[in-house]
């Protein structure tokens, strides 16, 4: 039987229960066990599918999601860091028909019109309150009422995105699980996840006749741009980012891209004269939108949490006099809130004057003492939720022993105002690949709305999640492109596989200096890997010359200036000083341990590190190529027992994926401050390894045959070769050496040339100028190689070359001191705002 | 203690300045105030100037969510001081309450019980624990020692100050600016902040609604001795929502119903809601020095005589290096 055959046959059991339990409900097969309707135009390609296509789609999806580059950060504490974890996706949509979606989209949007009419009154006149519609308790009670939001200009919308979880009773009816109203996650992950299946199936997307979500991010950038205080026009708006290890950072910055916003930092930001300003190049540019992806407590170190580096202080004063519109506004968290579930119908009719269309999950608010002896007399049957999610998810008070639900039930009593009781959630249930089958797991989907003239317009799909989401197994659930259904398919428009594309990345027109030093170190990183490898790869090629030829001595005392070198420009020591080191375990530890300082995957890994902070700046073909980089040092990682030969190979594979790194910055990046900046970071660190592979090859004498190993193995790891032997002609000659890598403005490979390479891209950076410390060190490092002569450099003391090792000694200070004022005169790191200092205990006797 | 006092007017000029001494230049300065009087049914400000040195480049001022006002204000010149200096001229009467509320047994002024009076819902936010202020059962029962079954509310009030003021020591030593009410219980000890967020504990504990309230103390010198310039300092007490005698605030430290000489600057959740001066800098580093000094001069006294050199410069007493 098919795959999709096995899963209709096991949808169609009973369920365990006996003839009245409830059944799950299905979102692909009905009741009768046939495929239900919206699935109807995809039934004829999905059930051929059998174990080996969903394995090889479910492969697709996932090489998409690592060419793209899509994480999300997860953090196991409280202060361990973040660890990104690759997007899981599943590679079949769910689908959803256009009536019933119809029925559920006029309910999420009449909820965002009641959350904006609720978030205004509760920072207004707080009528809900005095008239007793909401309890006050709910509202003051919670953490994120944010006090220093009263006073804002009245007309001011709070809510402009919100997010609302959903899931499904067994009759198939939805139900609200939880809302986002404070910063929410997860349109840029619906967004990707569109893209990638359209590709992984790109005959299913054609056909299905699918609402696209083009449109609706359209719509959001719009209702970002007319959220300005003065208007859309000239608007600047900014995505305000906790930073590259927040958990959702790719969201944030898919989003920011996608809409064409810069996504930048706290420190990015400054208040001046009450208003918002960027940092930029060379000044500040006034900021009208800042969309906040910054928890309201941690935004504003002033106002709020004095110890928040992710904030700008100022940014709530600022907020209030209306410079700046906080989207969503500061203090929209508060309806983030359990304990508003059970009291949204009664304020929906008093504000709205309706019916709440969309019922949530039955609920119990503690600080109703009706609600709290209910949620005690029905403990196992509910989940114990804080109303404040910085207090956490909740427990199941079944899963507790005695003592725990004693202790659960003595904290419902002491602080009863900040518990809900809540039904366990009922969800649907989806298929999902696993193992090459369709199994069922249970689903819940994200929707998502935008403010729209007075209204809201809800995004036509939804972010959705299929399997048990268990902390413990994170694994176990992935996410799922939601389909809706409309008619655009009749009028014979095919969506376009690109519609995420539509809205071009658009790299903003000014760049702060935190994305700079991102790019410098790019451009730093990707050369010290290339070099490295390089230099790994004339290792390799010199041990098999030494294998072949035996008993050589010229060979093995080359390969021992190698090895040493190695550890020498790697900085890596002891490493490969010892001869007694094991030679295979080195130079492998030295490709692929990502812990060690100066290994190839260290530099990859920081490399990534940087592009994770500018990833709005880079194209997508980045991300692919740093995904292939990946694939092979994980390959190589994982081969534990690779000989020598192997992990030859392997390096080259490295190197392949860090040649089209340079390929693809080099022929797909606007030549703007950043590219140059990059450029420069290259030119710098390939001087750098130059300078340091020179002094620990050549200084030090050796005979004529060792020397002439060396010199070819030098030649080789910078890629010289050739144009050595062109010129040359010769046997080793340590001049020519000296003349070709180190003096020779026109070899690519030398010091001079990467040192005009970094002066013309700094000289191109807007804001540069002659006199500044970069241009002056520079100039210094230029003067020393003007005077240099290779003839009288490469001129032997006895045996070694005391006049090369001095002057390689300045060039390098010089280069050190060059990456230095760089960083001090482009970067100038935002300084870190600390408290004006622990007030006084109040301090002076009375009595 | 005895009960509430009688009337009787006063008029201060308060001078409250706030200096901070930095190793190095400061780049960026944001700063918030919460120092001028509070307009009362007891007390109106007559002058306010907030003066802050250097200029700052931008400042305003607001009401807060409760009613204080908050003063803005942002530095952008380097400097290695920063001087804060509000005077003000402010009417202070004792407050007074209707006997009949303070006579109501203690029970009927929980908010939540009370929905016939009109501001028992914002009051409700006043009886949860707050940032500073956790509940915790310590102090509810040291509370209901009391806050005996149908006691009268002003009564058991008083009782409350008087024992807090007798158990727990004056002790600058004992405390920081962060104390908890839980290290206050087990020391028994504190400065004004942390018998004020006690109380505050003990009351909300009850299921009362209690302020934190933040101001100033004119202090009546020893016999004999002139009024020294600089020895006031600000203060903090407490206030309990009592229906038909709006906040009825009482003094811990000293064992007092607020009077007359009790100015009062803004009340909240905590101190974190009306804190006198705070702020964020941007700096390369190093320590900083913080002198205050407060000065409640009553305008019907004589010129007040120079400080003594023991105690240091006019307004400033060395607090120490706070780093």
């Amino acid at each position: 039987m098919t795959a999709v055959g096995d899963y209709v046959a096991a949808a169609a059991q009973p369920g365990p229960g006996d003839g009245g339990a409830p059944v799950v409900y299905d979102e692909m097969v009905g009741p009768d066990g046939s495929l239900r309707s919206a699935w109807a135009g995809l039934a004829p390609r999905i059930a051929t599918l059998d174990g080996a296509d969903l394995r090889r789609l479910g492969a697709q999806a996932d090489q998409r999601v690592q060419d793209d580059g899509v994480v999300y950060h997860r953090s196991s504490g409280d202060d361990a860091p973040a660890v990104a974890e690759r997007w899981r996706l599943d590679p079949l949509p769910v689908v959803l028909d256009q009536a019933e979606w119809a029925s559920l989209e006029v309910g999420l949007v009449q909820r965002a019109e009641l959350f904006e009419a609720v978030l205004a009154d509760l920072y207004g006149p707080q009528r809900l309150l005095s008239r007793g519609v909401l309890p006050p308790e709910v509202v003051l009670g919670h953490r994120e009422f944010a006090r220093a939001a009263v006073g804002q200009p009245s007309g001011t919308r709070r809510l402009v995105v919100a997010a609302t979880d959903l899931g499904r009773t067994s009759d198939g009816s939805w139900h609200v699980l939880a809302d986002r109203t404070q910063a929410p996650s997860g349109a840029g992950y619906a967004l990707e996840n569109r893209r990638i299946v359209a590709r992984v199936v790109p005959e299913l997307y054609r056909d299905s006749g699918l609402q696209r979500l083009g449109p609706w991010f359209s719509a959001m950038r719009a209702a970002l741009l007319a959220a300005a205080p003065d208007g859309p026009a000239g608007a600047r708006v900014v995505v305000l980012s906790p930073g590259p290890e927040s958990e959702t950072a790719f969201d944030q910055a898919f989003l920011a891209s996608t809409l064409g916003f810069p996504l930048v930092e706290g420190g990015d930001l400054v208040v001046r004269e009450g208003a918002v300003w960027m940092r930029v190049l060379g000044g500040l540019e006034k900021v009208d939108v800042v969309v906040r992806r910054v928890d309201a407590t941690w935004s504003d170190p002033l106002e709020m949490r004095a110890d928040s580096r992710l904030g700008v202080p100022g940014l709530a004063e600022a907020a209030r006099r209306g410079t700046v519109v906080v989207v969503n506004g500061l203090g929209s968290g508060v309806l983030e809130n359990p304990g508003l579930l059970p009291y949204l119908a009664a304020a929906c009719g008093d504000v709205l004057g309706e019916e709440l269309r969309l019922p949530a999950v039955p609920t119990w608010w503690c600080g109703d003492p009706a609600g709290l002896s209910h949620v005690v007399a029905h403990l196992d049957d509910l989940w114990v939720r804080p109303i404040s999610r910085a207090d956490g998810p909740g427990v199941q008070p079944g899963s507790l022993d005695a003592a725990g639900r004693d202790d659960l039930v003595a904290r419902l009593r002491a602080q009863p105002h900040a518990f809900v009781g809540q039904e366990a959630a009922a969800l649907s249930q989806a298929p999902a690949v696993v193992d090459g089958a369709l199994a069922a797991g249970p689903f819940s989907v994200r929707t998502f709305v935008v403010a729209q003239g007075q209204g809201y317009v809800p995004m036509l799909g939804a972010l959705g999640r299929v399997g048990e989401e268990d902390p413990e197994h994170p694994r176990g659930s992935a996410s799922k492109d939601v389909w809706v259904l409309g008619d655009r398919h009749q009028a014979g428009a095919p969506a376009s596989p690109d519609e995420g594309t539509a809205y071009p990345v658009a790299a903003p027109a000014a760049m702060v200096p935190r994305l700079l030093e991102d790019m410098f170190w790019i451009g730093r990183y990707a050369e010290r890997a290339e070099d490295l490898v390089r230099l790994l790869l004339a290792t390799h090629a010199l041990a098999a010359d030494a294998r072949a030829r035996d008993d050589d001595p010229a060979a093995v005392a080359g390969l021992r200036t190698l090895l040493a070198a190695l550890t020498h420009v790697s900085t890596t020591y002891p490493g490969l000083l010892d001869p007694s080191a094991d030679v295979r375990a080195g130079l492998r530890a030295l490709l692929v341990d990502p812990r060690q300082p100066g290994t190839v995957a260290h530099a990859v890994g920081g490399l990534e590190r940087a592009a994770q902070g500018v990833r709005d700046q880079l194209s997508g073909d980045v991300w692919l190529v740093l995904g292939g980089v990946d694939r092979a040092l994980a390959a190589a990682r994982a081969d534990r027992g690779a000989s020598l030969g192997v992990l030859a190979q392997e390096s080259s594979q490295v190197l392949c994926g860090l040649l089209a790194l340079a390929g693809v910055t080099g022929d797909t990046m606007v030549r703007d401050a950043g590219w140059h900046l990059l450029d420069a970071g290259r030119g710098v660190e390939r001087a750098r390894q130059l300078v340091a592979l020179l002094g620990s090859t050549l200084v030090e004498g050796r005979d004529a045959a060792s020397e002439e190993v060396v010199v070819g193995a030098v030649l080789a790891a910078t890629e010289s070769i050739l144009t050595y032997r062109r010129r040359y002609r010769g046997h080793a000659s340590v001049a020519a050496v000296i003349d070709l890598l180190v003096l020779d403005p026109e070899n690519p490979r030398s010091v001079a040339f990467s040192l005009a390479r970094a002066r013309s891209s700094l000289a191109a950076v807007p804001g540069a100028s002659g006199g500044s410390r970069p241009a002056r060190v520079l100039e210094g490092a230029h003067e020393e190689l003007e005077r240099a002569d290779a003839g009288l450099l490469a001129g032997a003391d006895g045996s070694d070359r005391p006049d090369l090792a001095r002057f390689l000694g300045v060039l390098g200070s010089r280069l050190d001191d060059l990456a230095d004022a760089v960083a001090a005169h482009h970067f100038a790191a935002p300084q870190v705002p600390r408290p004006y200092g622990q007030m006084p205990a109040l301090d002076r006797d009375h009595r | 203690m005895s009960g509430p006092p009688p009337p009787g007017r006063r008029s201060y000029r308060v001078r409250h300045r706030t200096t901070y001494d930095y190793d190095h230049p400061v780049t960026d300065s944001y700063g918030l105030a919460h120092v001028r009087p509070r307009d009362l049914p007891w007390q109106t400000c007559r002058e306010h100037e907030l003066v802050v040195s250097p200029e700052p480049q931008d400042a305003s001022t607001s009401l807060d969510f409760h009613g204080n006002t908050r003063a803005y204000f942002h530095l952008t010149e380097p400097h290695t001081r920063l001087e804060v200096t509000a005077t003000s001229v402010v009417d202070v009467d004792a407050p007074t309450y209707a006997a009949p509320a303070l006579e109501q047994p203690w029970e009927r002024c929980r908010p939540a019980t009370r929905p016939d009076v009109d501001d028992a819902w914002s009051a409700r936010g006043m009886v949860l624990a707050s940032p500073r202020v956790e509940l915790v059962d310590a102090a509810t029962a040291y509370a209901l020692v009391s806050f005996t079954p149908g006691r009268p509310v002003g009564e058991a009030l008083t009782e409350l100050c008087s024992r807090v003021h007798a158990d727990f020591a004056y002790d600058k030593a004992a405390t920081t600016v962060t104390s908890r009410v839980p290290d206050v219980l087990e020391r028994r000890a504190g400065v004004c902040q942390d018998f004020a967020h006690l109380t505050v504990a003990c009351l909300r504990g009850l299921g009362l609604a209690s302020h934190y309230v933040s101001g100033y103390l004119a202090t009546t010198p020893p016999p004999g001795r002139e009024r020294v310039v600089g020895a006031d300092a600000t203060h903090a007490w407490a206030s309990c929502w009592v229906p038909g005698a709006a906040w009825a605030a009482v003094d811990p430290t000293n064992d007092a119903w607020a009077d007359e000489r009790y100015v009062t600057t803004g009340w909240g959740r905590d101190y974190g809601d009306v804190p006198p001066v705070k702020g964020v800098i941007f700096t390369d580093g190093g320590g900083s020095r913080l002198d205050v000094g407060v000065d409640v001069a009553p305008l019907d006294d004589p010129e007040p005589a120079p400080a003594a050199p023991s105690v240091g410069v006019e307004g400033g007493i060395d607090l120490g290096l706070h780093r």
